[in-house]
């Protein structure tokens, strides 16, 4: 009887772990998969809103046009997404090689006590609100900028690139700088902790044949970190790709194409945000600006494909 | 019998959740009520050129009447335009003209107080002396602002000796006081030329921080609040509407008094001023109705400590009737 009782209540008990078991897999397995649906529904909804303005003009009109004159039903986005390369490059560019050097100082030379004093300092960096970073940008960066224009086009004025036709200092470079600022935390963050995961093995083995310590860096840690360090640069560009506030108040905001870091740009994002309140009264407005969206998703995703191929490719190669 | 406790309080909490959210969505839009004692929520979105108005407004209109509450918010005109057209505000800030393709939606506009757009310069321009006495005509803005013919200052002052190149501003957001300023020299927002940056203020820092730049601003931007005078390092630049070479009394704005008082008459032109409209989906009924009659009539006497321009009187009568 009383066995009877107690075997029943175990059979319940296991019956209800088993539901609970269930139901805890297949809530998570649906919360995993929530975030694939919404970037797949995102991307529909963005085509079906994107749709009168790819009836009024072919996909090759729209990504290859220069003119920006909506009212006109003008829509040429190449000045925007030209422009939306420039100032992540740039960004990445200035931001990348100072970023792997101070993880490699940070876990190469560094003393522990100075090393988890600057750590957190860092992190405060990624969590400031992009409008600041942009604020500081216009006060400080854009005078810089608008100083430093003048310069080189006195000394490097022969080179396209450095060549300033645009006096106010409002430009690509001016984005970039603020970009890199903005993006720096997450490289070196991530260099950080790859080259922490690089066995202390290979360091002492280096050391031992005599080896300097920058040597160990260049020719031991280095090599195992390639990967990881690459991976870090690109989340630090995808984040610059998207970034909208802090750009859209320094870069100037002129829809053409780019030809010098000191000349104005458009990126795709702060087309975005300067249009979207007024968009209803101009017919095809509204499609264009969701276009412009789908084009940064898309310019998103193909970034992030690319970046993920070569990093494969670069792991099997060094087999790590 | 601890999992037990949780699960409760899980419950308990989902619960409360539940009961905010649908006090959340509740109680939407005043219906009609006995005519003395109004009650309800307006809701109100729109452009950031009427928001510091509506706030005082809000503000005197509740002390009135303590059963009426406001929501209210600023995200540009478009959006207070597409909410009210989508229902989702019952009163829409617009600081632009309303257009033939929004009425025909069925926005229904009264225009409520002025604003002006005036042009901006460097306290430190280099021809700031000849700008001061002659003024600047429409076509030299033209020049400026549309073919970018005219590139140097010494071009703006007819002084072909002083060839400081001249630093065009413009805002990068598309918003009623550019819309306004280019339809004053006779195109749209995307024809001005120059360099786009976001916001009033930031246009007037960008004009602020070089002594070479042009700009524009709104009537609550050009001056400081507390001087009355144009804000410390910019100066309005004349606009010589005659053409006479000359900056005249009537065209040298100076004080915050001297611009609302030349809005105010017309004296000063229309564009770059401009009415602020309300607009609702439809002629307004009950509260929202009252609440914008109360605005033409009452209202009217906070507009100008809050920094804007009456209406002259025959425009709110016009307005008033159009609401009746």
């Amino acid at each position: 009887m009383r066995v009877e009782t107690s075997l029943s209540s175990a059979r319940a008990s296991l019956q209800r772990r088993r539901v609970l078991d269930n139901l805890a897999k297949s809530l998570s397995r649906l919360l995993t998969l929530l975030p694939l649906t919404l970037f797949l529904v995102m991307l529909v909804v963005l085509a079906f809103r994107a749709l009168p303005i790819l009836r009024s003009a072919t996909l090759g009109e729209l990504l290859g046009r220069r003119v920006w004159l909506p009212s006109q039903g003008r829509f040429g986005f190449l000045p925007f997404i030209l422009s939306t390369l420039w100032v992540t490059a740039a960004g990445v560019v200035l931001a990348a090689p100072p970023c792997v050097l101070t993880a490699i100082y940070l876990v190469e030379y560094a003393r522990p006590g100075f090393r988890n004093a600057i750590k957190p300092l860092l992190d405060i960096l990624a969590a400031i609100p992009s409008v600041v970073y942009g604020v500081w940008g216009v006060v400080a960066i854009v005078p810089i900028v608008q100083m430093l224009g003048r310069q080189s086009n006195q000394w490097w004025g022969f080179i396209p690139l450095f060549r300033s036709s645009n006096p106010t200092g409002y430009s690509i470079l001016a984005g970039a700088i603020v970009l890199a600022v903005m993006i720096a935390p997450f490289i070196v963050s991530v260099a950080y902790e790859v080259l922490e995961s690089v066995p202390g093995g290979s360091r002492e083995a280096s050391l031992a044949v005599g080896a300097t310590q920058w040597q160990t860096v260049r020719h031991a840690v280095l090599p195992q970190a390639r990967a990881g360090i690459f991976a870090g640069v690109v989340l630090g560009a995808s984040r610059a790709l998207g970034e909208t506030m802090a750009v859209l108040m320094v870069v100037g905001n002129v829809p053409q194409i780019p030809r010098s870091l000191f000349d104005a740009a458009y990126p795709l994002p702060a087309l975005i945000a300067n249009n979207y309140g007024e968009m209803l009264s101009i017919p095809l407005y509204d499609a264009a600006l969701m276009m412009a969206a789908l084009i940064l998703l898309l310019m998103v995703l193909a970034f992030n494909v690319l970046s993920t191929l070569i990093l494969r490719h670069a792991i099997r190669r060094n087999e790590l | 019998m601890v999992r037990k406790l949780n699960l409760h309080r899980a419950v308990c909490t989902l619960q409360l959740l539940w009961l905010l959210l649908l006090c959340a969505c509740g109680g939407r839009s005043g219906e009609q009520a006995p005519q003395d004692e109004w009650s309800g929520t307006i809701a109100i979105s729109g452009a950031f050129a009427l928001y510091p108005m509506m706030t005082r407004w809000q503000e005197e209109f509740t002390k009135l009447h303590p059963h009426v509450s406001f929501d209210l918010s600023a995200g540009g005109a478009g959006k207070g335009m597409a909410d009210t057209l989508a229902g989702a505000v019952d009163i829409g800030m617009v600081s632009r003209e309303v257009t033939p393709e929004e009425e025909a939606k069925g926005a229904f506009w009264v225009p409520v107080v002025k604003d002006a757009v005036f042009p901006m310069m460097n306290a430190d321009n280099p021809v700031r002396q000849d700008i001061l006495a002659r003024g600047v005509r429409r076509e030299k803005f033209i020049g400026i602002y549309l073919t970018g013919e005219i590139r140097t200052w010494g071009q703006v002052v007819d002084r072909e000796d002083n060839t400081a190149e001249i630093h065009v501003y413009t805002r990068s957001d598309a918003a009623g006081a550019p819309e306004v300023w280019a339809k004053y020299l006779g195109k749209k927002q995307e024809n001005l030329l120059g360099v786009g940056v976001s916001g009033d203020p930031g246009l007037l820092e960008a004009v602020i921080k070089d002594p070479l730049g042009i700009g524009y601003n709104n009537l609550g931007y050009a001056f400081d609040n507390n001087t009355g005078l144009p804000v410390t390092g910019a100066m309005l630049i004349p606009i010589d509407q005659n053409g006479n070479g000359v900056a005249d009394e009537d065209e040298l704005i100076d004080t915050k008094a001297k611009a609302v008082e030349l809005v105010a008459s017309g004296k000063y032109p229309s564009p770059p001023a401009r009415p602020l409209n309300l607009v609702t989906r439809g002629k307004p009924t009950g509260l929202v109705r009252a609440f914008i009659e109360w605005i033409l009539t009452e209202g009217q006497q906070y507009v100008g400590e809050a920094g804007y321009v009456q209406l002259p009187p025959d425009q709110l009568e016009q307005a008033l009737q159009k609401l009746r």
